[in-house]
């Protein structure tokens, strides 16, 4: 055979001449780039020197952030175990009517955090229902208040957390201590602890960053208590000292960036590890009968708070006129709520398809197109995990105030975008790693073209993942006040954002009308995504016979 | 390509047609490879030929660059240098889809979503097949690989066996004329990779295709391949018949982890034979 030396050397591509999809990626960098990284610079550059002293001399200051962090941390741990003991509940004994449960329990999902404030100041505040019942003062406003509203705001995220490792956990080493005969406290500790210590730190983490950077809470319940959001907020709406804002929300950054450095230092090298074998709860009266005791508690409570919203919304005088009627609805609804209303779901529909298709592509580069540009997108798609929405609505005013696009409903749905987009991303991301590596090369070999197989194959495959992603876009900005609340004007205003007025003017009746409206819509919005999900695993289920 | 087709046909009644290998017509020619990845050279100058219609399997240590070579060949990977010919022809820069070249993944890379008939289908109709030509190529193809029975199932609800068979028709459905397999059988077990290796044998007879087949396993490469190209780190250490190879390995490497290997793994099965025999 006579091999020549012909090397035909393919040229490293000049970087003018790179694929369509090359060019996409990099405009996907430039943007997020500059939504999410500008900004915060901008925030940051934007503190005066002089701000320093003025700020860090005043006691108020030192004294929120005192209370920030008893507040947050007491509130965490209470959540944390409460969360625990609630997904140990589901997933760990025999009760039943597990789904209502967890339904329940995850209601407080669908609601604005300011809202658990108002709920709790109609339970047990000054004229609460209870504190009228048992005839007594109102013990609420301050520290007390903050911890049980921030309790009820954080909890059902860290219960989704929990419930979702305690499925992947394996029941092997389980059994293998059954034989052993080693004690169930040892099993805890030998076992069950090691395998969430890892994800636990990171539910605590959320959890904390949650509470500490939620304003609705503090404002509506904490009385002369003052937090570091409470404050930030005060600061930058009320009196539109943004140097100031931009300080404190420096710090309200903090917690996040450091569980942020903590996840990136920390990757999950047990990730691949699979369940050989399903957990299944032993028979254990002991067990269930606290499981239905703590359970039925905690929904009771939650469903509590929501009757109470009723109670206040539908009647006439809450409490000294128990009789029904519409007009606190026809109240809240005369104040241009109904404008309100479509505004609310003209954005949160907007964020849900732009957020929804922004996470598909960003996650798809990161997950299945390796490259730098795709490492530098995942960087950028991180950061945005670690800004609260107060600092990231505050950067947002600061960098596009004399924007064309501040004041109108393109800066709303571009800072929910951008606030609400880690979490979705890494759910995409994590379901396009999973899918098999090789399905773009078997497209290529059988001449099909790329953007074939995304929608043929790849979409339908993540099409569940999708669904959530578009009704977690949804559901939160239907609820969110924070990033908002710096960017809305009179005729962009989201109807959670009447909330806030209506607390500060005292009308409770239409606050609660507004909280419900809001909860209804997003229980629709959870009711329609599991109608096309239960639709498609019907679809499935019949082929499959 | 329907002209080989038909040709094939011809040929299986016929039957007892002596190994294509006899003409040693190249196929493809593969020159001066090189692959480099950060600095590390993975595929170092390699070049072979694959004659038309043999059974060549690659064998060698893992990270010795056996993926990359296959990837290289078929146009997944861009080499640093070097040229593949195609009867001739150069096709180092031909874009994949227009190589005549299948491939199966160890991991089979099925699409989930679609039934077996669709993912055998699929890539013809995109490729503008009328519908009812492409489902009757798809059907005839599952007909051979005894897969008609699941036509409607998605690939979740498969055996590993049948999915790989499904892998395997879905690539025939473009009639390649040469198809790669990178350790195609190692996700599979014993009783299952030894039907599938008689089913390739049969589908290469049938199809005429000429098959490049990495794999781990020394049996596996002993028993179905006409050719073995040794690799040992970025190189090829030795290209022969299996009877060659036994005879002349060409270094220490090849004589104790091949040849001795499968000489003990041999005498091993015949001592128990014996024991076995003896106690009877
Ligand atoms: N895209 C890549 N970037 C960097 N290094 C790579 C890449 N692909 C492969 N390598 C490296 O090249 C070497 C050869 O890889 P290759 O997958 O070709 O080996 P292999 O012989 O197929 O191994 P195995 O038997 O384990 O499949 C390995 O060291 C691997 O780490
Ligand atoms: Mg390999």
């Amino acid at each position: 055979m006579n091999k020549t030396n012909t090397l035909s050397i393919p040229q490293k591509k000049h970087w003018l001449k790179q694929s369509p999809s090359k060019y996409f990626e990099i405009f996907l960098c430039i943007v997020l780039f500059s939504f999410i990284v500008v900004p915060l610079i901008t925030m940051l550059t934007k503190i005066d020197k002089d701000t320093f002293s003025r700020v860090f001399s005043d006691d108020l200051f030192l004294e929120s952030l005192l209370n920030s962090f008893t507040t947050t941390i007491a509130a965490t741990i209470i959540s944390v175990v409460l969360a625990y003991a609630l997904a140990w509940a589901i997933s760990r004994t025999n009760i039943k009517f597990k789904t209502i449960f967890s339904v329940i329990f995850t209601l407080p999902m669908l609601i604005p955090s300011i809202s658990h404030g108002m709920g709790l100041t109609i339970l047990f505040g000054n004229n609460g229902i209870f504190t009228r019942f048992f005839n007594t003062s109102s013990h609420l406003y301050g520290f007390s208040g903050i911890v049980m509203g921030s309790v009820l705001y954080s909890f059902p995220v860290a219960f989704l957390m929990f419930v979702d490792i305690f499925k992947y956990e394996d029941y092997t080493p389980y059994e293998a201590a059954e034989i052993l005969g080693i004690p169930k406290h040892r099993q805890f500790s030998s076992i069950t602890f090691p395998y969430i210590r890892k994800p636990l730190i990171s539910i605590i983490f959320t959890v904390f960053t949650m509470i500490i950077t939620d304003y609705g809470i503090p404002l509506s319940v904490g009385g002369k208590t003052k937090t570091l959001s409470v404050l930030l907020y005060e600061n930058t709406v009320g009196q539109l000292d943004y140097s100031a804002g931009a300080l404190i929300g420096t710090f309200l950054l903090l917690p996040a960036v450091a569980a942020f450095l903590f996840d990136l230092f920390n990757k999950d090298k047990a990730k691949s590890s699979f369940i050989t074998k399903e957990y299944i709860p032993t028979k254990n009266k002991v067990k269930d009968t606290f499981g239905y005791i703590i359970s039925a508690f905690v929904s009771l409570f939650i469903l509590t708070v929501i009757v109470s919203f009723c109670l206040q919304a539908f009647s006439t005088s809450y409490p000294s006129n128990m009789s029904f009627t519409f007009s606190h609805i026809k109240r809240a609804l005369n104040k241009a709520s109904i404008g309100y209303l479509d505004n609310s779901i003209f954005i949160s529909l907007f964020t849900a398809f732009v957020g929804m298709i922004v996470t598909f592509l960003t996650a798809y580069y990161t997950a299945r197109v390796k490259s730098k540009t795709s490492k530098f997108l995942h960087i950028i798609s991180m950061i945005s995990l670690a800004i609260p929405g107060l600092v990231l609505g505050l950067s947002f005013v600061i960098t596009f105030k004399t924007s064309f696009i501040y004041g109108t409903l393109v800066i709303l749905i571009l800072a929910n975008t951008i606030h609400f987009f880690a979490s979705p991303y890494l759910m995409t991301y994590n379901a396009l790693n999973k899918l098999n590596e090789n399905l773009e090369s078997t497209g290529q070999v059988l001449g099909i073209p790329k953007y074939r197989i995304i929608f043929d194959v790849i979409v339908p495959q993540c099409k569940h993942t999708l669904l959530e992603v578009f009704s977690y876009f949804f559901i939160n900005s239907m609820m969110t006040i924070s990033a908002v609340s710096f960017l809305a004007t009179r005729s962009t205003k989201p109807l959670s954002l009447m909330i806030n007025q209506f607390e500060a003017f005292n009308m409770m009746e239409c606050a609660a009308v507004i909280a419900l409206m809001i909860l209804i819509v997003n229980s629709i919005m959870k009711l329609i995504i599991y109608l096309i999900k239960r639709k498609g695993e019907k679809y499935v289920n019949k082929k499959s016979i | 390509m329907e002209k080989n087709n038909k040709n094939n046909i011809k040929e299986t009644k016929t039957d007892k047609i002596e190994s294509v290998q006899e003409t040693k017509k190249v196929k493809l020619s593969i020159e001066n490879i090189t692959k480099t990845f950060n600095s590390k050279t993975v595929v170092d100058n390699v070049s072979f030929d694959v004659y038309d219609g043999e059974f060549l399997s690659i064998l060698g240590p893992s990270g010795c660059g056996k993926t990359t070579l296959l990837r290289i060949l078929i146009g997944l990977i861009k080499p640093d240098g070097g040229t593949i010919l195609k009867k001739g022809k150069d096709i180092t820069n031909t874009k994949i889809s227009k190589r005549g070249m299948g491939i199966v993944f160890q991991n089979y890379a099925l699409f989930e979503n679609m039934t077996v008939l669709q993912n055998v289908e699929y890539a013809l109709i995109v490729n503008k097949t009328p519908k009812v030509i492409a489902r009757k190529r798809a059907l005839t193809l599952l007909k051979k690989m005894h897969l008609r029975e699941f036509e409607n199932k998605k690939p979740y609800e498969l055996s590993g066996g049948q999915q790989q068979r499904v892998a395997i028709a879905r690539t025939l459905a473009l009639k390649p004329d040469i198809i790669l397999f990178d350790e195609p059988m190692s996700a599979l077990d014993v009783s299952t990779r030894l039907e599938l290796c008689q089913e390739l044998k049969r589908v290469q007879k049938e199809f005429k295709t000429t098959m490049i087949y990495i794999t781990h396993d020394q049996e596996e490469a002993f028993t179905l391949s006409d050719r073995i190209m040794v690799m040992e780190v970025s190189k090829i250490s030795q290209i022969g018949t299996p009877v060659e190879i036994l005879k002349n390995p060409a270094n220490d490497y090849i004589k104790s982890f091949v040849c001795d290997n499968l000489t003990n793994k041999i005498n091993n099965l015949k001592h128990f034979v014996e024991l076995s025999n003896e106690q009877n």
